[in-house]
């Protein structure tokens, strides 16, 4: 707990503006000398919530990015990928904070950690891939909606949907894991093997039927559409959008589970830190897309479909007894978080170099934006 | 002209705790234990209290060796003024004179 505790402590001093830095060094301070775990993290909380309405404010008198608001952790600016990843683990932390103040079981809070190493260790994969030029979107894309059809065809069923994988004692939901990443490289790379993974994963959580995720793709690739039109984004949207109405058509009688389903209310009757823990978990899941389309305004598209697939899946969470990604318990939402992350690591600003090239050709290749000169 | 505010409830507990303290001063989970005031509150508190001069913050080096120094909090002569003026009542409706906090 007092990671954890620490964790947010960096989170608060990092949204703090610079002329309240070293009151958030006081605080830090005062949190050291506090005994009681239990009551340091309290304390860790409440300055979280100061720090957030510092920079709140600090942000409307003097508009400046996100990524400048984080240069308080490392001293220099942070880029995209960065920010993604701090943001990952503040809401995998803040989680992890809240099923503690609900008394969720201590496995429950392994396993979203575990995941979030796991998840990790699977984005430096997928980012060394790319990096190598061996992440062929088309591939990949088609590769992932087959996983999601045989999970539809042979996975575990419960409550009439068919929507898990079991790993030995571990239950898995392929489609949180496989959509996210599926509709960001289908937005970097639009050719007709993506396509047709896109169209089969359509299918899938038709056939599941999983409205949440369903609803997340079509409202993804709705985007893509409306930002970028062209004969595959507009088949792809349709597939989406008809395979969203299908599941509605359907039954889905899934029940609520507990730190999994509707927490975004019952997190509040906890406690009201509880409830802000698990909302400015939320809120960040989506800000990398924000900052990284104002700083790259080249890949806007693939940051759009992003944020559009995370906040569908946030807006189910909301409306449906559809897991809350990270905040809630379940390690299959922070794994797909994670390796989703992949398209953020081309745009790269950290490196302290600011002449932009562009990929040979953004349609196929998408917007890296490598640094050049100083 | 700066507008006059009355001042919370939570605003004199902490007023009346740091006066209690005189020149030995409190540090800030004290306060937050003696007074109940959530560190959430009370870290906004103790800044404006600062900027209006009502209130002194010093690093003071710890009595344990090796420990880093902790803030500790002071009244000001006009802080202790201001604490003897807004006693603890939570159905008080005083206000701050001119250049209260804002």
């Amino acid at each position: 707990m007092r990671s954890l505790t620490s964790l947010i402590l960096r989170l608060a001093r990092a949204l703090l503006p610079a002329s309240r830095r070293q009151w958030g060094d006081a605080a830090t301070r005062e949190t050291e000398e506090i005994g009681h775990p239990g009551a340091a993290l309290w304390f860790a909380l409440g300055c979280l919530i100061w720090a957030g309405r510092e920079a709140i404010q600090d942000r409307l008198q003097k508009p400046r990015t996100f990524g400048e608001t984080l240069m308080n952790l490392s001293g220099q600016r942070p880029g995209a990928y960065t920010i993604a990843i701090l943001c990952s683990c503040a809401a995998t932390g803040l989680g992890l904070a809240y099923m503690v103040m609900g008394g969720a079981p201590g496995r429950y809070l392994a396993i979203n950690g575990g995941a979030f190493a796991f998840g990790l260790v699977a984005l430096a994969i997928l980012v060394l891939a790319d990096r190598r030029g061996h992440l062929a979107a088309g591939p990949v894309t088609l590769s992932l909606g087959l996983i999601l059809l045989a999970t539809s065809l042979w996975g575990v069923t419960g409550g009439e949907v068919t929507r898990w994988l079991a790993l030995g004692p571990l239950m898995i939901q392929p489609s949180l894991m496989v959509v996210p990443l599926m509709a960001v490289l289908f937005a970097r790379s639009r050719d007709t093997l993506s396509l047709t993974g896109v169209v089969l994963g359509a299918l899938a959580l038709a056939l599941q039927p999983d409205r949440g995720m369903a609803g997340a793709l079509a409202a993804a690739l709705a985007v893509l559409a409306i930002i970028r039109p062209n004969r595959a984004a507009l088949t792809a949207a349709a597939a989406a959008g008809v395979g969203f109405g299908a599941t509605m058509l359907q039954a889905d009688r899934s029940p609520a589970m507990p730190f999994v389903d509707q927490i975004l209310y019952s997190s509040f009757d906890i406690h009201p830190l509880a409830g802000a823990a698990v909302v400015l978990g939320l809120v960040l899941l989506v800000l990398p897309a924000l900052e990284a389309a104002r700083v790259d305004p080249a890949g806007r598209s693939v940051y759009a479909v992003f944020g559009a697939v995370w906040t569908g899946i946030i807006a189910a969470a909301a409306l449906g007894n559809h897991p809350t990604p990270l905040v809630g318990y379940g390690g299959s939402a922070v794994i797909g978080y994670l390796i989703s992350l992949v398209v953020f690591h081309r745009q790269a600003p950290e490196r302290g170099r600011f002449a932009v090239e562009t990929a040979a050709d953004p349609e196929r290749d998408g917007p890296a934006l490598y640094t050049t000169g100083p | 002209m700066t507008r006059s505010r009355s001042l919370s409830p939570a605003a004199r507990r902490v007023l009346a705790a740091l006066a209690a303290a005189g020149t030995a001063g409190r540090h800030g989970y004290d306060l937050c234990a003696e007074t109940g005031v959530k560190s959430g509150t009370l870290y906004p508190l103790l800044i404006r209290l600062e900027r209006q001069g009502y209130l002194a913050a010093d690093w003071k080096t710890s009595d344990v060796p090796g420990r880093p120094p902790r803030h500790i909090y002071r009244l000001t002569g006009a802080g202790r003024h201001l604490a003897a003026e807004s006693p603890v009542m939570d159905e008080a409706q005083r206000t701050l004179p001119e250049g209260g906090l804002a």
